[in-house]
């Protein structure tokens, strides 16, 4: 009898050591769930002194890796800078991938547990999470002088169709493509670009990739379709060879299936050594050009080379960043802006933090190059303009800046529309007639276009 | 009299302690079943019949079965499913077919050579799906891959093939990693089975002149039955649920050439946010998978 009890008391005992950590494991994982992973970086703020009144907040900052934004260090840095001036607010870093982040941030959304602010650009802040009333109004923010600072196609780009500002910008680049510098000499194809402008027409274009090919290189060129990473690349060499664009100016409407593209389609996929390849992305375009198997890169800008130069300090070829090839020789580049948002979780307090933050960040004096030069981009402010004097390298890039065009990843149904790009160069890879491969793209893309109005 | 009653009632009372017990022992795992099975299974059921989305203010619409319908209106998922019952028609047979041959030919080998062998299949089971993928892909690579530098240079090729992305060979090449990660835990489970035949019937199958096919089939197919049944249905449902490799190396392209019913799931719900829909063929896909494992139990007991 007495084996019995105590047999019986061995089995609560060790049923309750099997639960009490699992119901230790959940009120932890309730307490912060999003947050809590090994990757996260607390800044902690200074002591607040004594004589501080402001009410100490917590907040939460999940940023993308947008240049050195994506590292701890570097962020950590910022942080403390912040915490400087705002002891009383601390400020908890998560870090994502543009591989996992979306799924991330989508999770916690429907968790009740979206981070305070996030870092990224206005496809995801406007298009995406303000369209979908996830996002505070930053209107407080884009005061008259940062309105008449800041470059007004970003601003443009920061504001939803409903007139609503959901992200206040930090930086921005232009999207280029590169070439094998060295290997365009030897091929003696440098004589179709034009190196101090580095602009180039559709017509020495194909005449480049003849060259390259009749020289002995059989890959001048990949336009990569394997999924949506780098895709800005693809869609700029598209739009830009003959005048073409991808939505209309107001930004309802996909307006791929345009004389003007499906001629660009149809030459690209008749260049000699342009190959619509559905196995590589954006990335790995980028390393088959940095080692030398492709002659040319169509996802490009000055964080690849500097990105190139450090890992790969004994490259032996130069490279030389163009703009995307058009039958004037007058490029409209894909631009990235960056910047903030806050997630609109019914706190004031946070909401009110999170904004000290983003004004400190981006628009203290003392602050606001530090934060840029982090981004290894450049300022939204024309103010700021000439802030890389002394950078020759980012010198050597501004020249792309002006050449920015519209900002068209705003459209609705953008996810979709995407996903139906890249499917629709693999069709034309895969052999289907251009003509039919673009009207399946922009039904399926106005489609969601429609819809998301 | 007294004492049977007594002996009754004790021995109820043993039952009751002793169910008591297993059920204190099943608590946990029961709490992790009802909390991340059944409760999102029945969650699924119903947001199915549902127009979700993401939206701060936006309310779940009924709708009915119109995902449904939709669903196999939906050239998309129509192809999601073909390409998910070839993998699991490929998949399926040649694993279990691929991991007895190699089973019965290692499972009387001294120890050393047995665990060398059960660690070399086992390997890519172990291995993170991201390692293999990322070798995989580069073995499959359109430039600088092993297959293509092989091929070219035996004569086997004229030229590069781009294998992940010529939709004639992307979901083939899916198929083939599928199996390599897939055989090391039906080769482990078929070697202790084989092990644990009774050698006594088979030293009597051989002494009425048994041939080593008839041995086979007669004495020990019967005797590894139920490994094989597990190992039909553990396959067969790792196939449908092929995921992993395809958001890895292909996005379910090129053309829609490599899409599953997983894969299709995950790009509804998380990239344009249709949880009505995804949830919908979550559904669609576990019945599927429901009857086919129930076909197979049926068809293995039956022969059984």
């Amino acid at each position: 009898m007495k084996k019995k009890t105590i047999s019986k008391i061995l089995s609560v005992v060790l049923a309750m050591s099997m639960v009490v950590p699992m119901a230790a494991c959940g009120t932890k994982t309730g307490d912060a769930p999003a947050n809590n992973t090994s990757s996260e970086k607390v800044a902690e703020g200074t002591e607040a002194p004594a004589e501080s009144t402001a009410t100490p907040t917590s907040i939460t900052l999940w940023t993308y890796p947008i240049g050195s934004w994506g590292d701890s260090a570097t962020v950590d840095g910022l942080i403390a800078s912040f915490n400087e001036v705002h002891p009383e607010i601390t400020v908890t870093v998560e870090y994502l991938d543009y591989t996992n982040g979306d799924d991330q941030i989508n999770t916690a959304i429907e968790g009740g547990e979206a981070p305070d602010m996030v870092m990224e650009g206005p496809e995801r802040l406007v298009a995406n999470w303000g369209a979908k009333g996830l996002m505070v109004d930053l209107s407080d923010l884009w005061t008259a002088e940062a309105k008449s600072d800041i470059y007004e196609s970003v601003e443009a780009a920061c504001k939803g169709a409903d007139g609503v500002y959901y992200e206040y910008p930090l930086c921005m680049t232009a999207h280029t493509m590169a070439v094998n510098r060295d290997l365009f000499e030897a091929a003696d194809a440098l004589q179709y670009l034009d190196e101090e402008t580095h602009t180039w027409t559709t017509e020495n274009f194909v005449k480049a990739c003849e060259a390259l090919v009749a020289y002995g290189q059989k890959n001048a060129g990949a336009v990569f379709c394997a999924g949506q990473g780098g895709d800005q690349g693809t869609r700029a060499l598209v739009n830009n060879l003959y005048g073409g664009t991808f939505t209309n100016a107001e930004h309802t409407e996909y307006t791929v299936n345009s004389q003007e593209n499906i001629k660009a389609l149809e030459l690209l996929a008749s260049t000699p050594g342009i190959n619509f390849d559905s196995s590589i992305v954006g990335g790995d375009e980028i390393t088959l050009f940095c080692n030398e198997t492709l002659g040319m890169a169509f996802c490009w800008n000055v964080a690849q080379e500097r990105t190139h130069k450090i890992t790969t300090p004994d490259t032996n070829f130069e490279i030389l960043p163009m703009a995307f090839p058009s039958d004037d020789g007058e490029a409209e580049l894909c631009g990235g802006i960056w910047g903030f948002g806050i997630f609109d979780n019914g706190d004031e307090a946070k909401i009110a933090a999170s904004k000290t933050f983003i004004d400190f960040i981006c628009n203290d004096a003392n602050q606001v190059e530090d934060s840029v030069k982090a981004s290894t981009y450049w300022s939204v402010r024309k103010s700021l303009a000439d802030m890389y004097a002394d950078d020759e390298l980012m010198s050597k890039y501004s020249v792309f800046v002006p050449m920015m065009g519209d900002y068209y990843q705003v459209v609705g149904g953008w996810a979709e529309a995407r996903t139906a790009w890249w499917n629709m160069l693999q069709q034309i890879g895969s052999g289907t007639d251009v003509t039919t491969a673009v009207e399946t793209f922009s039904e399926t893309a106005n489609a969601a276009a429609a819809a998301a109005q | 009299m007294s004492n049977k009653k007594n002996t009754v009632s004790m021995s109820r009372a043993l039952v009751r302690r002793e169910t008591i017990s297993g059920y204190l022992f099943l608590l946990p795992s029961l709490l992790f079943f009802v909390g991340f099975v059944i409760i999102p299974m029945i969650l699924c059921i119903y947001t199915g019949f549902f127009d979700s989305t993401m939206g701060k203010d936006k309310q779940d619409v009924f709708i009915g079965l119109s995902n449904y319908a939709e669903m196999f209106r939906d050239p998309v998922f129509r192809r999601a499913l073909l390409n998910t019952f070839i993998i699991v028609i490929v998949s399926v047979p040649t694993v279990c077919a691929f991991s007895l041959w190699v089973a019965s030919a290692i499972y009387k080998m001294k120890s050393p050579a047995l665990s060398f062998f059960r660690c070399v299949f086992y390997l890519p089971v172990v291995t993170g799906s991201v390692a293999v993928t990322v070798v995989w892909k580069w073995m499959y690579n359109n430039y600088y891959g092993v297959f293509n530098y092989i091929g070219t240079k035996t004569g086997i090729l004229e030229n590069n093939i781009n294998w992940l992305g010529d939709q004639r060979f992307a979901l083939w090449c899916i198929i083939l990693i599928l199996f390599t990660t897939s055989v090391g835990q039906p080769i482990v489970l078929y070697v202790s089975a084989l092990g644990n035949v009774d050698p006594s019937l088979v030293e009597a199958a051989e002494v009425d002149g048994g041939t080593h096919l008839q041995v086979f089939w007669k004495i020990k197919w019967p005797q590894i039955m139920p490994t094989t049944l597990y190992i039909l249905v553990i396959t067969t449902i790792n196939s449908f649920q092929c995921f992993a490799l395809i958001q890895l190396l292909t996005s379910g392209g090129p053309n829609h050439s490599t899409d599953t019913v997983m894969y299709y799931i995950y790009y509804m719900a998380f990239k344009l946010y249709r949880y009505g829909y995804a949830n919908a063929m979550g559904v669609v896909l576990a019945i599927f998978i429901a009857v086919l494992s129930a076909l197979q139990f049926k068809v293995m007991k039956s022969n059984d």
